[in-house]
């Protein structure tokens, strides 16, 4: 998707990811601000507006992290600028400090936080529910079913943000983040003048004192926007009967697939809920006097479920309420299977059995793979020739977490985000073992630095390799404060990776992990000491190379001698070029990168010829 | 067909996605609601892209197993991988081609048949249809195009709710110019790999 984003005119027709439609949603909606941090399945948000950014009316950053990326745009929008933060949910963990307390300070230029759940755990470590976020920190919250409605909710939820100058929650979940399809575009507004600052510090800094009046301004706030919810034209109401159904998010797909597949739309009562916090409590209320039997229809957390037990309480109203429960669970994602259950369990009918293929279970596995060239692969091979099994070896968030599966069983355990560093250093020193702990540039920026002070701070005894590849290879390519170039050119204002090791005490070794002699022996010189030990394993991504043109033209490994003496090397390297052929070893030279690698660990291979490329 | 829930999957790299759009596109351009999803994120790294698109009005994007009218196939692995997502009576269109997974490339892990494939579905799909769609693109200029040779067969042999024709002036609207030719005679080489294993 490129430029129809920004100029699409009003009524044209567009088929946009539901993430492109978040970002034509919020341009509608007058964003002037945008900052992140890029997480699956948040990212094509903030790469949109990245790609877009030259010339255009906003703000953007790929900011250190999604802390920073909140605060960044806390400041922007108390400076009077409708904001936009995106993020994964994981990252609003990251961002929760700042959450808790931004509500109370309010968002005068309007703030939309976008946080992109995963039910599922698709491309995450957990599959939390962040609807319970808005709770918590006082947000009124929109849930998006449809690419039209990321579109309308995104542009919706940042005026609402603008006019009660509170944040506002934009809780996806992958399905609707990566769903395809019609986008009806609406007007972009041409000026969009900031709300001049005025200074009033009782309203703005949450000390105690201020801090007691300021939250019980967001309580009323709150009540405001509970009658907006009250009013919401994304909740609707449908159907008629006894039997009722109250859904949220993708979930609500489901039911009407299910209701109208199976003849039963219009013979049961529906309430679909868009705007889902503050909770429309009279709306629901009457429509729970409607019905002898409610089913509560929501992925992941039984958040309305209990909202609406407590109202029917409260209310005195006689219903039975079904949530969570055998065919509804309390994980992972929904489905029409599912939700037909549920729906033929309330109604009394049958289920039908399923009719489906099967197929053997022992089909060859296709697991995603570190790539050819990639010079983690080579990081892994020599810190397993020199460690093997007897480090304990601390992993991160990134591409390099792929280092968990055979050959190289690099990833003995991980928490979260920057974990690697600080959570090796408490192994370490509990257990007495040796710990290595990796982490990437982009993730060493976010939140490893702070590990990293800590082990310096109480003399951790932790060997941290830094997979420097000059990028934030696992999310797409963004750049980060290391990078030397992104697609727009050279970046000019580079923050110094060692420069900042050094700042904190420690003096690191930098290795191009692609030198296989050369790695080996700087971790040996390593294995012989204590404390905390920094190597910088630098080269860079080769797809982030290819695409900003600077990956070099080298010709492709070839099996020249016995291939019976590469088998060592083909099992303990597993590059993904390896192949065999008719029981022979060899290398695909289309699949070949050119690194090198393989070459230095056996005679039996030498580069190939030039041509071949 | 107006109504139909067509599962896609592939190996990352292959250009499912850009099918996905490609057939979105054309639905919606011969007047038919659409909605499809995809999951990435860990699969680019040569893991299976899974893409789905519902066309004739479903509201979701998501199928679950038994759900699928069509199953395109994009990788010969894949496509026996994702069999359980078919509905009785739905249609098979796979490429008859492998692109090893690292376990078989090691010699560890066995690549099951074309045959498999074919057994499995028997007796239970309406039709399954197999072309070699890399060697059809390579013959088309580039393996790239292995994925709109797909298309086409999908097309030509009814599988999908709108003709080749519709695929034609997809390509020519929508693809970079430059390539244009080249998937139009993937298109073409696909269709008429289609057509000749029906008859046979």
């Amino acid at each position: 998707m490129g430029k129809e984003l920004l100029t699409a005119a009003a009524g044209e027709t567009l088929l946009l990811l539901g993430n492109e439609a978040i970002v034509r949603g919020t341009l509608e909606g007058g964003v002037r601000f945008v900052t992140c941090y890029p997480g699956t399945p948040s990212s094509e948000v903030p790469d949109a507006f990245f790609r877009l950014s030259q010339g255009a009316p906003y703000y953007f950053e790929y900011s250190v992290n999604e802390k920073v990326a909140l605060e960044v745009a806390g400041g922007a929008t108390l400076a009077g600028l409708p904001c936009l933060v995106t993020m994964k949910h994981v990252g609003v963990n990251v961002a929760a400090d700042p959450l808790m307390t931004l509500a109370y300070v309010s968002a005068p230029g309007g703030l939309v936080l976008l946080s992109a759940d995963d039910p599922g755990c698709h491309s995450s470590q957990n599959e939390q529910d962040n609807r319970l976020y808005a709770r918590l920190g006082g947000l009124p919250c929109f849930e998006p079913a449809t690419a039209q409605e990321c579109k309308d909710m995104a542009r919706d939820a940042l005026a609402l943000s603008r006019e009660l100058e509170t944040p506002v929650l934009l809780r996806t979940t992958t399905r609707i983040n990566h769903v395809r399809g019609p986008v009806v575009a609406g007007e972009l507004p041409r000026d969009v003048a900031p709300k001049p600052f005025v200074k009033n510090p009782a309203r703005f800094v949450p000390l105690p004192a201020s801090a007691r009046p300021m939250h019980e301004r967001l309580l009323g706030v709150l009540e405001v926007a509970r009658e907006k919810a009250e009013a919401s034209p994304y909740n609707t109401e449908r159907g008629q009967g006894a039997i009722g159904f109250v859904c949220s998010g993708v979930a609500r797909n489901y039911l009407s697939d299910v209701l109208a597949e199976d003849g039963l739309e219009g013979t049961v009562r529906v309430l679909e809920l868009g705007m889902t916090y503050p909770l429309p409590e009279n709306r629901i209320a009457e429509f729970l006097g409607k019905c002898r039997t409610v089913v509560i229809v929501e992925e992941l957390e039984p958040v309305l479920e209990n909202e609406i037990r407590a109202l029917a309480q409260k209310r005195g109203i006689s219903v039975a309420i079904i949530g969570k429960g055998e065919h509804l669970p309390r994980r992972g994602e929904y489905a029409t299977t599912n939700v037909r259950a549920a729906v033929n369990a309330v109604l009394g009918r049958e289920t039908p059995a399923a009719d489906t293929l099967a197929v053997p279970g022992d089909l060859p596995k296709r697991p995603p793979n570190l790539c050819a060239g990639c010079p983690h692969r080579a990081a892994y091979y020599a810190v397993r020739e020199v460690f093997g099994d007897d480090a304990v070896y601390s992993s991160d968030i990134g591409c390099y977490t792929l280092g968990f599966l055979p050959p190289f069983r690099a990833a003995d355990f991980l928490l979260c985000m920057g974990s690697s560093i600080s959570a090796g250093a408490g192994f370490a020193r509990a257990s007495g073992k040796p710990v290595v702990a990796f982490i990437g540039d982009s993730t060493f920026f976010h939140s490893g630095i702070t590990g990293l002070i800590d082990a310096v701070a109480y003399n951790h005894d932790i060997l941290v390799v830094i997979l420097d590849n000059r990028t934030t290879a696992m999310t797409g390519h963004q750049p980060n404060p290391g990078v030397d170039t992104t697609i727009f050119g050279e970046n000019p204002n580079p923050v110094d990776l060692q420069a900042l090791i050094r700042a904190c005490g420690i003096e690191p070794v930098k290795v191009n992990p692609l030198n296989h002699k050369a790695t080996v022996a700087a971790l040996q010189a390593f294995a012989a000491q204590k404390g905390p030990r920094v190597l910088v394993a630098e080269y860079p991504c080769p797809i982030h190379a290819r695409r900003v043109g600077q990956a070099k033209k080298t010709p492709p490994a070839r099996v020249v001698g016995d291939p019976e003496t590469c088998l060592a090397v083909r099992d303990n390297l597993a590059c993904p070029a390896f192949a065999m052929e008719a029981g022979v070893f060899t290398i695909n030279e289309e699949q070949c990168d050119g690194c090198m690698y393989c070459v230095q660990l056996s005679a039996a291979i030498k580069p190939g010829k030039k041509e071949a490329r | 067909m107006n109504r139909a829930r067509i599962f896609l999957t592939g190996v990352g790299g292959q250009g499912t996605l850009t099918a996905t759009t490609l057939l979105a596109r054309t639905a919606l351009d011969a007047g038919l609601p659409v909605t499809s999803g995809e999951i990435h994120g860990m699969a680019q790294r040569g893991g299976v892209v899974e893409s789905t698109l519902l066309i004739g009005g479903y509201r979701s994007a998501r199928i679950s197993q038994g759900e699928a009218d069509v199953l395109l196939g994009f990788e010969l692995l894949e496509t026996l991988r994702a069999l359980p997502m078919l509905k009785r009576g739905g249609h098979v269109v796979s490429n008859a081609e492998a692109i090893q997974p690292v376990g078989v490339c090691l010699g560890r892990e066995c690549y099951p048949p074309l045959e498999a494939v074919l057994e499995t579905a028997r007796g239970f799909a309406a039709s399954v249809v197999m072309v070699p769609a890399i060697s059809l693109a390579e013959q088309a200029g580039t393996a790239k195009a292995a994925n709109i040779v797909l298309l086409g067969a999908a097309a030509a042999c009814g599988a999908l709710p709108f003709d080749v024709a519709a695929l034609v002036r997809s390509v020519e609207k929508y693809l970079k110019p430059k390539i244009v030719p080249l998937n139009l005679k993937a298109l073409e080489l696909g269709a008429q790999a289609a057509a000749a294993g029906q008859a046979a």
